[in-house]
């Protein structure tokens, strides 16, 4: 009990660590791709110290209460993923309740942006809820595929079953579902080619567009869980999870090195031009994935 | 006995208010309120009873039943609840109106013949209830007249096609088994032959599917629900097209038997298994139409025949889980409907009839009671963890995982996200962002308004947390069936293949609100301005509308809409040209001249005598 206490006030910590290290490191690495030298690893911590202690403007209840709801689901699906050996709430509900508690967050940001009445908050959030909508056709067959390939609905097991036969990725059942899930995983963390809810050129970074300081403050720390799970989940349904915190995260951060020299080159996608490409080749993929789950996989 | 004095109150109860309105209108809404809240008390008071008695025997020599057991009580619960709640909302928002004796009248009717529905134990006393029930349905859709009576017209039209269907169902059940009363029936059907059990089937699934708005019957609900008065519009959304699901899972369960209904057809052709397929479309194509729609009703009335799509895969499923979660969700539907349609209500009230989404906007301010019915009830309708509709969906994902059915599965999520997106437009577009200048001056919603809201969002709340206290009883009416018992705590489920506990995720949430909050107010505290004052930087700005509305997500329209035509109606609508010109064709016969009228005559005999000069037939 005691060891399950402190794991759920030191898990969602070490996440928010990670996800901030790789903030940082994102920062470096598309820096070095430019040929710059870029901020140091811990630029972002010292930005949020900063932005805590400035002035900001609200907009009135659901501007706040927004942006604490969608961190509130952040941090609840970080303790439904196992990290290695960890997981704090494994047995509340397994993989349906991490779907849905995945909606808190950017339900949360555009509710609370919606208060804002910023024009360019709402387009931004609007192309946030298509692109979801676009990349939550391929991301749910993919994970209908595991589940039932599995026959689980408990993301521990998924990760146990893992240990002894492999990747699922790497398994010929899952292969196909694999590689759908890696083609929209930035589509998933909103990076290039697809930040285009967040396209700071056009329409002023979209739902942050009225945040000022503590706000923006809690919006990266947002940000660094949403790239902690977003890999997470990924690592743990397809890449084997791991069998202790350390071999975890240095499979999270090959897959985020990878993601991040996409994110460096690409140009960033119209949001038709998305939906049509998460239409398309991902979801083919994931659905012929599924139809021979369901037929050869059992 | 208790049934027929609940009855009695119900039905004598709208007529006396309809006499009481004539002479104070204040004495009449308060016995309106008196009634629907003692037919929810006695409801609530006979809980666990179950009782059978014939109260008469004079209608052919047919006993009519009243029967009490879990199902109809659970289903005469949510009648009444839905019933009280709009009645109290009805205060305010039909004030001043014409006609209110009449509106309450029928309101009170529609509420007891749908109570006589569930409580009936025959099928002519199912029959003449149901009647009742839909025409003064009828009369309620097409109170508003203009587009309404349209709207009711095409109502009441496919709801006798469908009652028609009913009473041939009955009248041949009765010639074949010689009674009517459902559990005498029911030992009869095991040995029917399988082709008449699905002309039996045929029958009541168009009656039932019409009331209850599947695919392919859908086409009156669109516009039935966004035309009637809004109070209405909830207890039509809520509980009237959930009748079409008791009306199922009493033919299925009580009337087939559960064992026969799941092994009847064969392989893919599973009865059960098609329906389920039927189910799915029910949610994906309603739910993406909704998304379209730019009345705040209308989006509401789309969604309604979306969730209705779950409901039926989940009774279709015929697991335990499955019809548990099929049943919650159709007890969550009604809650979160009607609250949802009665924010909308309140906000068509203050906003002077309006309802258009691409019109209204920053209602929060102003309304912020209303906002928070309306943000309790989308999440309630998107299934967010710690609502209701949550548990009933995750019964139904959980059961489709699990039974092998991944596609089925996977068009039940995206149907959810379909939900989410419209949701997040509805509230988005009138409550949210910029306010418009003549709404300035809009009030709160009036307290009798307020109240029915409140207590909706906390029964979703309540049973978010909790949803074991509902669980509970739906678990008994599927032990009674024949299904396998279910272990239900309070908080939830336990089994092997998963268990669901909703006090850890709401500790979690609790706590994790708590610090994240204190993170939040422990940054310099924030000023709060005005929209011009961020957005234009102080600067002045013509005062315009700033608030992204219309073609909220026109990019994905674009895609879609093609994909989206509302097929069935348009082929209802060209068989209605083709009944036209047909009957069209035969009116030209009666020309109103008796010359031809005699030619006729002389026509007519001159072949009869021709045929049996012929062919000697006589």
């Amino acid at each position: 009990m005691v060891v399950k206490i402190i794991q759920i006030i030191l898990y969602p910590l070490m996440a928010l660590m990670i996800g901030i290290f790789f903030l940082g490191l994102a920062r470096k690495i598309m820096a070095r791709i430019q040929w710059r030298y870029g901020p140091p690893l811990i630029q972002p911590i010292i930005d949020m110290i900063k932005l805590f202690n400035q002035n900001s403007v609200s907009h009135g209840f659901m501007f706040n209460f927004g942006i604490i709801f969608s961190l509130v689901g952040s941090v609840i699906v970080v303790l439904f993923l196992p990290f290695g050996g960890i997981c704090p709430l494994s047995s509340s509900g397994g993989l349906l309740v991490i779907l849905y508690i995945m909606l808190f967050a950017p339900l949360g940001v555009a509710l609370s942006g919606g208060e804002g009445a910023n024009p360019n908050i709402s387009i931004g959030i609007s192309r946030k809820l298509i692109l979801a909508l676009g990349y939550e056709v391929p991301f749910l067959l993919a994970i209908l595929a595991v589940m039932t390939h599995y026959e689980t609905i408990s993301i521990v097991e998924v990760v146990k079953i893992q240990q002894n036969a492999g990747w699922a990725i790497f398994s010929l059942p899952l292969f196909l579902s694999g590689i759908a899930y890696l083609m929209i995983l930035p589509a998933i963390l909103g990076l290039r080619p697809f930040d285009m809810a967040s396209a700071p050129q056009e329409i002023s970074s979209g739902p942050m567009a009225e945040y000022s300081g503590k706000f923006l403050a809690l919006m990266s720390i947002e940000h660094a869980f949403g790239l902690f799970i977003g890999i997470a989940l990924f690592v743990n349904l397809f890449l084997g999870g791991a069998s202790n915190a350390l071999i975890f995260f240095f499979k999270m951060l090959a897959v985020f090195t990878a993601l991040i020299c996409v994110n460096a080159v690409y140009p960033r996608f119209r949001i038709e031009q998305a939906l049509k490409y998460l239409w398309k080749w991902p979801t083919l993929l994931a659905f012929t994935g599924l139809v021979i789950v369901s037929v050869i996989g059992r | 006995m208790s049934l027929q004095i609940l009855l009695i109150i119900a039905f004598g109860g709208a007529f006396f208010t309809y006499f009481l309105g004539k002479f104070s209108s204040r004495a009449r809404d308060f016995f309106a309120v008196l009634v629907s809240l003692a037919l929810l008390i006695m409801v609530g008071s006979l809980y666990g009873g179950t009782s059978y008695d014939i109260f008469y025997t004079g209608f052919f020599n047919l006993p009519l039943v009243l029967k009490l057991n879990t199902l109809s009580w659970f289903f005469a619960i949510t009648i009444t609840i839905i019933g009280t709640c709009s009645i109290i909302f009805s205060l305010s928002y039909m004030k001043g109106r014409e006609r209110t004796d009449f509106y309450y009248f029928m309101m009170l009717l529609v509420n007891a013949g749908m109570l006589g529905i569930v409580f009936s134990g025959d099928l002519f006393s199912f029959y003449i209830f149901w009647e009742i029930m839909s025409w003064s349905a009828f009369l309620l859709i097409s109170y508003n007249k203009g587009p309404a009576l349209a709207a009711g017209m095409k109502y009441i039209i496919m709801s006798v096609i469908g009652s028609m269907a009913m009473l041939i169902g009955i009248l041949s059940i009765y010639a074949n088994c010689g009674t009517v009363i459902i559990s005498e029936i029911a030992s009869f059907m095991p040995s029917a032959s399988s082709g008449y059990i699905l002309f039996i089937l045929a029958l009541f699934f168009i009656a039932f599917g019409i009331k209850n708005a599947i695919l392919p019957f859908h086409t009156w609900l669109p516009d039935a629900h966004s035309q009637a008065p809004s109070p209405f519009s909830a207890v039509l959304s809520g509980i009237l097209i959930k009748m079409g699901t008791y009306g199922f899972i009493l033919i299925f369960y009580s009337l087939m038997g559960m064992k026969f209904f799941l092994d009847f057809g064969s392989g893919i052709f599973n009865f059960h298994y098609i329906l389920c397929w039927l189910g799915v479309i029910t949610i994906i194509v309603p739910t993406f139409i909704a998304l379209l729609q730019n009345d705040a009703k209308r989006l509401l009335a789309w969604h309604s025949i979306g969730q209705i799509g779950y409901i039926i895969l989940g009774i279709a499923l015929g697991t335990s889980m499955g019809i548990v979660g099929g049943m919650f969700h159709a007890f969550n539907h009604a809650i979160f409907k009607a609250l949802l349609f009665l924010t909308v209500g309140a906000v068509e009230y203050r906003a002077k009839g309006v309802r258009d989404l691409n019109s209204l906007g920053g209602f929060i301010k102003k309304m912020p009671i209303t906002f928070f019915g309306a943000l309790v009830g989308s999440l309630g309708i998107i299934g967010i963890p710690l609502t209701n509709g949550f548990v009933s969906k995750w019964l139904i994902y959980k059961t489709l995982i699990l039974e092998n059915h991944p596609f089925l599965a996977f068009a039940a999520f995206i149907g959810t996200w379909g939900t989410l997106l419209s949701f997040y437009k509805f509230l988005h577009n009138m409550f949210l962002g910029q306010l418009p200048e003549k709404y300035k001056d809009v009030k709160k919603a009036p307290v009798s308004m307020q109240f029915p809201i409140i207590v909706l969002s906390s029964i979703i709340i309540l049973f978010g947390i909790f949803p074991g206290i509902p669980l509970k009883v739906i678990n008994t009416i599927t032990t009674s069936f024949g299904f396998e018992s279910l272990n239900i705590t309070i908080w939830g489920i336990v089994s092997e293949t998963g268990t669901l506990n909703m006090i850890n995720i709401f500790f979690a949430v609790f706590i994790m609100g708590i610090i994240v909050w204190t993170l939040f107010y422990a940054g310099k505290k924030s000023v709060t301005v005005s929209q011009e004052d961020n957005y234009a930087a102080g600067a002045h700005i013509p005062k315009e509308k700033y608030h992204y509305t219309v073609d909220f997500y026109n990019p994905l329209y674009r895609i879609i809409k093609p994909f989206l035509k509302d097929i069935i109606s348009d082929f209802y609508y060209w068989l209605v040209r083709v009944v036209h010109k047909f009957c069209d064709g035969i009116r030209r016969l009666y020309t109103g001249d008796v010359g031809d009228y005699v030619l006729y005559i002389i026509f007519f005999l001159t072949s009869l005598i021709f045929i049996q000069l012929r062919w000697k037939p006589w």
